[in-house]
């Protein structure tokens, strides 16, 4: 799907918006289902496709760290669900985020930024990169040393995959810094190489996903929808049928996505 | 002519280090010439290199005494993004400078950054991709290409921001003969066509030493700029035919197969060695097929291999020949067909062992010495032989450095030592010759040998030519990821336009070593 990067990241940035607004396990819940809707229509073959996958085992660890730190202090019934709704919530954001990933080149958004902004967003382009880009090393790592014999996976051999990893991330960011600074980057005057055109497809998703993001909030200000359920006492959590389709707004680019053709 | 890089008393050392990178250099160097860098692993070549685009000093620190003017500018006062619109910089590992993700966007990163007109970069770009044979790889992602092919991508992103001077730190090192060739020849067109100055280091003299104008010579930081000829005879290096020329004593030695062939004169075709057969198998390849997720990678591959055997397996980028070591050693699970060592599956490390691509991907411990030791330890044997292999590999002087403080050469050498460390019989080696001079290459020469003496098997992929004419006793070229053909190195390379090494070419059939030749000429 060859939407604006623009617009990309207006749906992930309306997506986070929406997941930050509630902590509804069934709004959280399909928000979840229309990532992974709009991940799996959407993904740009290739190594980076695999971010979702490694933000949606990233999410559910957050979720059961968040629930398990409960247990450091009074444990009840209604602490605990707290704590799972938050750490659910936390999960969609990153999810979301790993969706973003999967669909578009975070430098290619960082290509957009005006040029006042153009280092705090490499700086973000980054950070961004930085967990995919571990994640491959730390599995190439794991199998070099299994060629010679160490098993990484006992903690005397947690050394043989964590140095590398690291010394391998570190070099690789500063040879990345030297290489495009040798390569002119912040020199100024700038100019783009076929840069990307708006769409009616990528002007209605960015319509859909802000009038998404838009409704929740308001809601969220004047209380409206059961977006936090009540967890002392605790009760069962409850969802508007309207509410639910206005999050079905944020499918938009996966049914684009869905139909795209395929020469294009 | 016009001066478009000087030197000029540059000395240079790296932070929190004693000895010199650089010492006392003075050098410059002509528009429109085409200069090789040479010299023994961890010289100063690619601190000369990274010097001339000012990432020496800019990104390393440490002392840096003299003055190097690129195009005019003096490197201490313009930092390399200043510099950008005269010297382009292609590193050593093509894969950690790319910034962007798909080909054609990093084809124009660099212009986009001088500014370059959107209209003409369009055209650049389409010139880029032809002049290297990428067009095909265009919309693809950089992460997802062969290594050879991400080499490619990287000098054509270089040449496309139309820089005065290109600076390339072993631009062939991994790519195919013919790969290589390509390279080479886009290059000078460059020189020749368009006044561009290129300038590189490179190992495989064989590949550029007929091509250059130029040579820097490398010694312990000390540098000599002259004739090719001169810089390879003072440095006692260079190509098979340049070593073959000392051993029968011509002056000047040959720099190309075509002198070689006018000096040495005809030779007929030489008997392939009487080799006593194979011992026992130790290696049993039947109907092996493998795969990278649909695409097929190894296909239907029958192979037997006995103990003193040294295989090399050839082909060009992406014919299988990583997918296959990967499978022998036992961590990539074949779709069909079954791999046998000793008769039973390979225990990754412990039958087999292979020593990957990347060295640093298996690099952890403080000091050389105990990278090798940390492999006996897990292997349950000896740590006190450690020394020994060093010793075997040349690197003992080394024992006591960091290994991410060495060269690139040299830390292969350690991930070598790393992995044959471990004793497994069967020592499986994937590009063992990149970034290596070519004593250290001996050294490797003589390790391998005194391992199959031994009883063990060795098999390395490699694209250097030279290498394998040198030491193999038998060569496996793949294609597609199916054997196309396996024997006699003689045999095999002989009768390949592509792959004959250059005494082969010289002298014909049989003929592989500059040692064969000498003795054939006393």
């Amino acid at each position: 799907m060859t939407l604006h990067p623009a617009a990309w990241m207006a749906w992930a940035t309306c997506a986070g918006v929406v997941a930050f607004t509630t902590t509804d396990p069934f709004y959280l819940g399909v928000l979840v289902a229309i990532a992974w809707f709009v991940y799996a229509t959407c993904r740009v073959p290739g190594p980076t496709a695999r971010s979702f996958r490694v933000f949606a085992i990233g999410g559910l660890m957050a979720m059961a760290i968040r629930t398990a730190l409960v247990f450091l202090g009074t444990v009840d019934a209604s602490n605990v669900a707290f704590a799972a709704l938050e750490g659910a919530r936390l999960a969609t954001l990153l999810i979301v985020f790993g969706t973003f990933n999967a669909v578009t080149d975070p430098f290619g958004v960082v290509r957009l930024a005006p040029r006042r902004f153009h280092e705090p967003a490499l700086a973000a382009a980054l950070a961004l990169s930085i967990a995919p880009r571990t994640i491959a090393t730390a599995g190439r790592v794991r199998e070099a040393q299994q060629l010679r014999g160490i098993r990484t996976a006992r903690w005397r051999g947690l050394p043989s995959l964590a140095v590398p990893v690291l010394e391998s991330g570190m070099e690789e960011a500063v040879t990345l810094a030297e290489s495009m600074d040798a390569r002119g980057h912040g020199r100024g005057r700038r100019t783009r190489y076929r840069p990307a055109h708006w769409t009616p497809a990528g002007v209605a998703v960015v319509v859909a996903a802000s009038a998404a993001a838009g409704v929740f909030l308001a809601a969220a200000w004047v209380g409206l929808g059961g977006l936090h359920p009540s967890t002392s006492p605790l009760t069962w959590p409850e969802a508007t049928p309207w509410l639910i389709g206005v999050l079905l707004l944020l499918a938009l680019p996966g049914i684009f996505g869905a139909f795209r053709d395929p020469v294009a | 002519m016009n001066e478009v890089l000087r030197f000029e008393g540059v000395t240079f050392r790296y932070p929190e280090s004693e000895i010199a990178a650089l010492d006392d250099i003075c050098l410059a160097i002509d528009e429109g010439t085409f200069v090789l860098a040479v010299g023994p692993t961890g010289a100063g070549k690619s601190t000369f290199l990274r010097a001339a685009n000012g990432l020496v000093p800019h990104f390393t620190g440490g002392s840096f005494k003299g003055r190097v003017t690129v195009g005019g500018r003096d490197t201490m006062r313009y930092p390399p993004r200043k510099l950008a619109d005269v010297v382009a910089f292609v590193p050593q590992d093509p894969a950690s400078s790319f910034v962007l993700d798909r080909v054609e966007d990093e084809l124009a990163y660099g212009m986009e950054n001088l500014g370059v007109d959107p209209a003409h970069m369009r055209r650049r770009v389409e010139e880029m991709l032809d002049l290297l044979d990428i067009e095909p790889l265009r919309g693809r992602s950089v992460r997802a290409i062969s290594g050879g092919e991400r080499q490619r991508v990287a000098i054509a992103a270089a040449m496309a921001a139309g820089p005065r001077i290109l600076v390339l730190d072993e631009p062939t090192s991994q790519l195919d003969p013919q790969g290589a060739e390509h390279v080479v020849a886009a290059l000078q067109r460059l020189v020749h066509d368009q006044g561009m100055t290129v300038l590189l280091a490179e190992h495989r003299l064989e590949r550029v030493a007929g091509s250059v104008d130029l040579a820097v010579g490398f010694h312990e930081g000390r540098a000599q700029l002259g004739s090719t000829a001169d810089v390879i005879r003072n440095l006692a290096m260079g190509p098979p035919v340049a070593r073959l020329g000392r051993l029968a004593g011509w002056d000047p030695v040959p720099l190309t197969v075509r002198e070689a062939r006018r000096m040495g004169g005809a030779l007929p075709p030489r008997a392939h060695d009487r080799t006593e057969g194979p011992g026992d198998t130790m290696v049993e390849i039947r109907g092996l097929t493998a795969a990278h997720g649909d695409v097929p990678a190894v296909r239907d591959v029958d192979l037997q291999v006995g103990a003193g055997e040294i295989v090399a397996l050839m082909g060009r980028n992406g014919a299988g020949k990583t997918t296959l070591l990967r499978t022998i050693v036992g961590v990539h699970e074949p779709r069909r067909g079954s791999v046998r060592i000793m008769g039973r599956v390979p225990h990754p490390g412990v039958d087999a062992a292979l020593c990957p691509q990347e060295p640093d991907a298996i690099l952890f411990a403080d000091t050389v010495l105990d990278e090798v030791r940390t492999t006996l330890r897990a292997r349950g044997r000896d740590e006190a032989t450690a020394g020994l292999v060093l010793d075997a590999l040349g690197i003992a002087p080394l024992a006591a450095c960091h290994p991410r403080d060495l060269s690139a050469g040299q830390r292969l050498l350690v991930a070598t030592a790393a992995v044959a460390a471990g004793g497994a019989p069967v020592l499986l080696l994937d590009e063992p010759t990149r970034g290596l001079d070519p004593a250290s290459k001996d050294r490797l020469v003589r390790f391998l040998r005194g391992h199959a003496a031994h009883g063990g098997v060795g098999i390395f992929a490699t694209h250097d030519v030279e290498l394998a004419a040198a030491v193999a006793t038998r060569v496996v070229m793949l294609a597609g990821g199916e054997v196309i053909a396996d024997g006699d190195p003689g045999a095999v390379l002989g009768d390949s336009l592509v792959f004959a090494p250059q005494m082969t070419r010289a002298f014909g059939s049989g003929w592989l070593t500059p040692e064969q030749v000498a003795g054939a000429l006393a």
